[in-house]
């Protein structure tokens, strides 16, 4: 079983629910889904811990798309990067609801 | 802002060789037809002889005797700020310097070059773009323009090696090779630091990285800033310096390549036994000695498959062979030409820092319309090429147009498709 499940939400948004802890292959699976996806991302970590996620978040966050994150407590600080022209609006919220409203309108 | 200083450049920098190409030009405007913003576009400013009027115009006010009594009775407007802002966003927005312009020329003029020149005016007048200046500021003072400090350098090394599972040697002395990735590379496409270790091992090469030299972007040399471009260049030649190594071979950049291989031995002292190579010869190079073996229809399934030339790396670098031996062999039934291609072939619309400049966006994405229209006409669906800045357009504009092919790493399908021994 992977550690995390894609399926769609809406036209243009996917959901990417985290659930367990990551092994090399998963990394690069969700790499090449980076790299191709087109559309926003709805990061769902409540199958998680925060602790769990936070060393990969912060390692894919300059390759991830438009994404809200919501589910498990992490720190907001591992999704700063340096502004720049190739990277995405990354947020976290604190519910599904406030995640998703904003997704919709990016 | 100081009109003076950048009138100055174009002065310091109109020799005899760019008084010739000046006085060459006659404004035929074959130059226009083969820019990509000036087709996308129809606006007769982006064409290239337009683009370097500013240096025609210091040229003439300062040095001929037409252009001074013009400019004396009034004829002839002098230089001013505002012509300044306004050059600025036709010469950084709308040029990716790919020079195609200078190869359909019938005087042969190096339009690209005069374009260049017409930048360092504008950089030492502080007329340069925000976001690039931006870009620019964040290289000298973190020594990367996209935040590859030292911190993030190794742990996306780490990362690489624990995750790909592959080794990549690092700060080796003595080593042969040094490798020196784009920071795209290292931020956005990890898969291809470890796409090219795997190659590297697999061909037996004794190669470092360095974390001194860690990475090739030259935004300086975008600017324009001959100042900001030999700084960077240092960072790469003094780590390169510091292991003893024969050669630099820079990975997926093209304008990073031209900087190093060619501007450099303008500007600066470059080891002369120091070779300077592209992935995409080494790649070429590879495979035909055989040092690594591709198996023969890797990618064969992938329907069809083409190759994007980028400006530095195939029209100016030459390597345009390369790319297509490793892909007739990867592809022997599905490979395809663009129309154009090879040195004539359209680039992508996001090089020369355009990418960077967020105002430019809808000029970049207009000039990537007609790489859609080239991809489509030959029903691609996998689109190949050797350089990270043309893939990260590439990305993004196929997302703008809401296309669906494969966009690819020359180096990633090499790796995918080897053969192991």
């Amino acid at each position: 079983m992977t550690s995390f499940q894609l399926t769609p939400v809406e036209k243009g948004i996917m959901r990417c629910r985290h659930i367990g802890p990551f092994t090399s292959e998963d990394v690069r699976t969700l790499a090449d889904f980076f790299y191709d996806y087109n559309g926003r991302l709805l990061i769902d970590l409540s199958g998680t811990t925060g602790e769990e996620c936070s060393k990969y978040m912060a390692r894919f966050r300059p390759m991830m798309p438009t994404a809200a994150i919501f589910g498990a407590k992490i720190d907001p600080a591992i999704l700063d990067i340096s502004d720049s022209y190739y990277t995405r609006d990354v947020r976290y919220f604190d519910s599904e609801e406030e995640a998703l409203d904003w997704l919709r309108n990016q | 802002m100081s009109t003076e200083q950048a009138i100055d450049t174009f002065v310091q920098e109109t020799g005899g060789w760019i008084a010739s190409q000046l006085e060459a030009c006659t404004r035929c405007g074959m130059c226009a037809e083969a820019c990509h913003f000036f087709q996308a576009t129809g606006n007769p400013e982006y064409a290239p002889v337009w683009k370097m009027e500013l240096l025609r115009r210091a040229y003439e006010q300062r040095f001929t005797l037409i252009g001074r009594f013009r400019t004396a009775v009034g004829l002839e407007k002098r230089i001013d700020d505002d012509d300044l802002l306004h050059w600025s966003s036709i010469v950084y927005h709308a040029c990716t310097v790919c020079n195609r312009c200078a190869l359909v020329c019938p005087m042969g003029i190096q339009i690209g070059d005069l374009i260049h020149d017409v930048r360092s005016g504008l950089a030492e007048a502080g007329v340069v773009p925000a976001d690039l200046e931006k870009a620019v500021q964040m290289q000298i003072d973190e020594g990367s323009p996209l935040g590859v400090t030292d911190e993030v350098f190794e742990d996306r090394l780490d990362w690489v090696m624990d995750d790909w599972d592959i080794d990549i040697p690092i700060d080796v002395e003595g080593a042969d090779t040094l490798v020196v990735f784009s920071s795209i590379e290292i931020m956005k496409f990890p898969a291809n630091l470890a796409a090219i270790a795997k190659i590297m091992e697999a061909a037996g090469e004794n190669w470092t990285v360095s974390t001194q030299a860690r990475e090739i972007v030259n935004f300086g040399y975008y600017e324009g800033s001959e100042e900001h471009t030999k700084l960077f260049l240092k960072r790469v030649l003094d780590g390169a310096k510091a292991l003893g190594v024969k050669r630099i071979v820079v990975t997926e950049c093209g304008h990073a390549y031209a900087a190093l291989r060619w501007t450099a031995a303008n500007l600066m002292d470059v080891p002369q036994d120091l070779e300077i190579d592209h992935i995409t010869g080494l790649l070429g190079e590879y495979v035909e000695n055989g040092r690594i073996h591709i198996r023969p229809g890797a990618f064969d399934q992938n329907g069809t498959v083409t190759f994007h030339d980028a400006c530095k790396i195939q029209r100016l670098g030459g390597h345009i062979a390369e790319p297509r031996q490793i892909l007739k062999i990867l592809a022997p039934n599905n490979f395809k030409e663009l129309t154009p291609n090879s040195e004539q072939a359209i680039c992508c619309g996001g090089g020369g820092g355009v990418i960077a400049i967020k105002d430019a966006d809808d000029l970049r994405f207009a000039a990537f319309g007609l790489k859609v229209k080239q991809i489509n006409d030959i029903g691609a669906d996998t689109v190949a090429m050797s350089c990270s800045n043309c893939r990260l357009q590439f990305l993004d504009g196929k997302e703008h147009y809401n296309q669906d092919w494969n966009v690819l790493g020359l180096a990633q399908m090499v790796a995918d498709a080897m053969e192991e021994e």
